[in-house]
């Protein structure tokens, strides 16, 4: 046999699979890791479902404090108000951005605290929507 | 009613895994699993090791379904992507230029009188099978192969070279020994 011929024939031969006794092993725990996979997906999903809704309710609790403020009653929850000063360096470093790509006019400072919620809430339905269908074409 | 997952094409059960059918790839996984595991242990990979590595393809195979186009078959792109994977182990443990002894056995025949290349392969050293397998089990070529390897391409073609000749004097004798003389000939 020359050596061009010797070349297909010993890649015939590795074309040809052995037999594996174990093989319905392999693929049993093949298709329980990528089944773990999808579970741990779906914890992370639902994880950050949770995360973003409570923060969505503390937005809401925000708006609540200032508004409490601007009344005149002092918020003795610490908590609220570095929610509050929290909230404020975000919409600042948000506006400087805007700022940098030139949507300066776009005041975020100025929608109330429902809109943000809104606003908020509308995203968080999008990304919800997103993982369930991802979800539900992983079943 | 649905087709029966047994009588779909590879293709078909691809379009479906990437559409995150699990079932349709455990199907292409029951196909396949033993030529990548095989493989990789003709690659001069542990039977453990082979497996590990073999299920990571396969994982790695299923996050990237809509990236296989159909250029060619599912189990070849299984297997270059199997093929890389273990490179990167091997690759971390240095073992590209520990050479193992050759031996000069008899030639390799089973029971059947069929040639039994997993036993040939222990012939050869362990560059030499690795760039074989590479090139004649993965399908990957000689620069892809210098690239993946990080070695020069002369290297990498003379391994591949010198693999097949050995190949061929454990399951061929008598040809290896013509070819031989007329090399010496010229």
């Amino acid at each position: 046999m020359s050596a061009d011929e010797f070349d297909p024939f010993v890649e015939r031969l590795f074309a040809q699979t052995p037999v594996m006794a174990d093989a319905a092993l392999f693929t049993a725990q093949l298709e329980q890791r990528l089944q773990r996979g999808s579970r741990v997906r779906f914890l992370a999903l639902s994880l950050a479902g949770v995360l973003g809704g409570a923060v969505a309710l503390r937005e809401t609790m925000t708006a609540d404090i200032s508004m409490a403020s601007r009344d005149g009653i002092v918020a003795g929850d610490v908590l609220g108000q570095g929610l509050q000063s929290a909230s404020l360096n975000v919409q600042n470093s948000v506006q400087s951005s805007l700022d940098q790509f030139g949507l300066a006019n776009l005041e975020l400072g100025s929608m109330s605290g429902m809109q943000l919620f809104w606003i908020a809430a509308a995203a968080l339905i999008v990304v919800a929507s997103a993982g369930v269908m991802k979800l539900s074409q992983d079943a | 009613m649905t087709q029966a997952l047994v009588d779909r094409h590879d293709v078909e059960l691809v379009a479906l895994a990437a559409a995150g059918g699990r079932r349709e790839f455990g199907e292409l996984v029951r196909r396949h699993g033993s030529a990548v595991r095989a493989l990789l242990r003709r690659m001069g990979a542990q039977p453990s090791l082979a497996d590990d590595v073999a299920q990571d393809a396969f994982i790695q195979a299923f996050q990237r379904c809509g990236e296989f186009r159909g250029e060619g078959t599912f189990a070849a792109w299984v297997k270059r992507i199997a093929a890389r994977l273990y490179i990167k182990r091997v690759a971390k443990e240095a073992r590209y230029i520990a050479e193992i002894e050759t031996e000069n056995a008899a030639p390799v025949v089973d029971h059947a009188g069929l040639v039994d290349l997993d036993e040939a392969l222990k012939s050869l050293s362990e560059a030499e099978r690795l760039c074989v397998s590479l090139c004649h089990g993965a399908g990957m070529a000689h620069p892809e192969i210098a690239s993946a390897l990080k070695l020069p391409l002369g290297t990498v073609k003379s391994h591949v070279k010198r693999g097949l000749d050995k190949l061929r004097a454990r399951l061929q004798p008598e040809s290896a020994q013509s070819v031989g003389g007329a090399q010496h000939v010229s």
